[in-house]
């Protein structure tokens, strides 16, 4: 029997920032669009998306006048990557 | 990235995350510019007590002194790089408190280096070892492990040697650990 892969996860943006926030230990909005090669407005919905799961945690401040966004992965984001890939190594496996 | 609701097949999640986690390698800032200025900022201030202590001068760790402007000098430098700081990857995280945990300790063996008899270079030296060693393995680059090894040899050869010419092999250790590492993380090329 096979894991269903967490629909969340299984689309290519948001694997892509999980991924990248996985690796370091925060980043801002500027830094996740220029590594995934992603428009600001569909990154946006994206973010909110895994925000809204509580896959990250999403900080809204300002850097002098210009607002800055800066993400980092949660406990739970990390938690539901790791199923993730567990689910991804059973149908490799297959 | 194309539209997010493409269906993927497990080779392409694969590669996504591999592409990804790839992407955020090497960005380890070179913080060159710390090594250039305590490596000078130390390297004058052996120099100075050497100088100092050789001409008979009452106080010669008034040399000292001058790691006081660095000091604030390092704190603005932070803040400013802090600002323009658009990522921090986790060995960047453990890299700051590595070198803020070196900074308070050496702070408090200067504070009560009198208990010590000011024999505070052998002690520095030895513990300078550390952040330099593992800064050099955190951003493989040979110039500083090779620096840790020196300032650790270097703390040996002042217990060695004692009296005013352990401020010269300070001001030598200093010059290999962080100055010639700085100078060389400057011009290489950020990956």
């Amino acid at each position: 029997m096979f894991k269903d892969l967490d629909p969340l996860l299984h689309a290519q943006l948001r694997l892509a920032v999980m991924s990248l926030l996985l690796s370091v230990e925060s980043a801002d909005f500027t830094f996740i669009r220029e590594k995934t090669n992603s428009t600001a407005g569909n990154l946006s919905v994206q973010l909110d998306k895994l925000s809204e799961a509580g896959y990250i945690s999403v900080e809204k401040t300002f850097k002098g006048k210009k607002p800055l966004t800066t993400c980092k992965v949660t406990k739970k984001g990390i938690k539901a990557f790791e199923e993730y890939v567990t689910a991804l190594k059973q149908y490799i496996q297959k | 990235m194309k539209h997010e609701e493409e269906t993927l097949t497990t080779q392409q999640s694969l590669a996504i995350i591999t592409e990804m986690i790839l992407n955020t390698k090497g960005n380890l800032k070179s913080n060159s510019i710390y090594f250039l200025l305590w490596g000078v900022v130390i390297a004058l201030a052996n120099l100075g007590m050497f100088a100092l202590i050789m001409v008979d001068y009452p106080y010669p760790y008034i040399a000292w002194t001058a790691a006081f402007p660095a000091w604030l000098a390092s704190f603005y430098i932070g803040y400013r790089q802090s600002k323009r700081e658009r990522v921090m990857t986790h060995l960047d995280r453990v890299s700051i408190w590595m070198w803020v945990t070196f900074g308070v300790i050496t702070f408090t063996l200067m504070a009560f280096g009198k208990l010590i008899n000011y024999q505070l270079n052998p002690v520095i030296l030895l513990v300078s070892a550390i952040p330099t060693l593992l800064s050099g393995i955190i951003i493989r680059f040979r110039p500083l492990i090779v620096g840790g090894i020196l300032f650790w040899v270097a703390g040996i050869a002042c217990f060695a040697v004692g009296g005013p010419w352990q401020f010269l092999i300070g001001a030598a250790a200093v010059t290999a650990g962080f100055i010639v590492p700085g100078v060389l993380l400057r011009s290489k090329k950020e990956d």
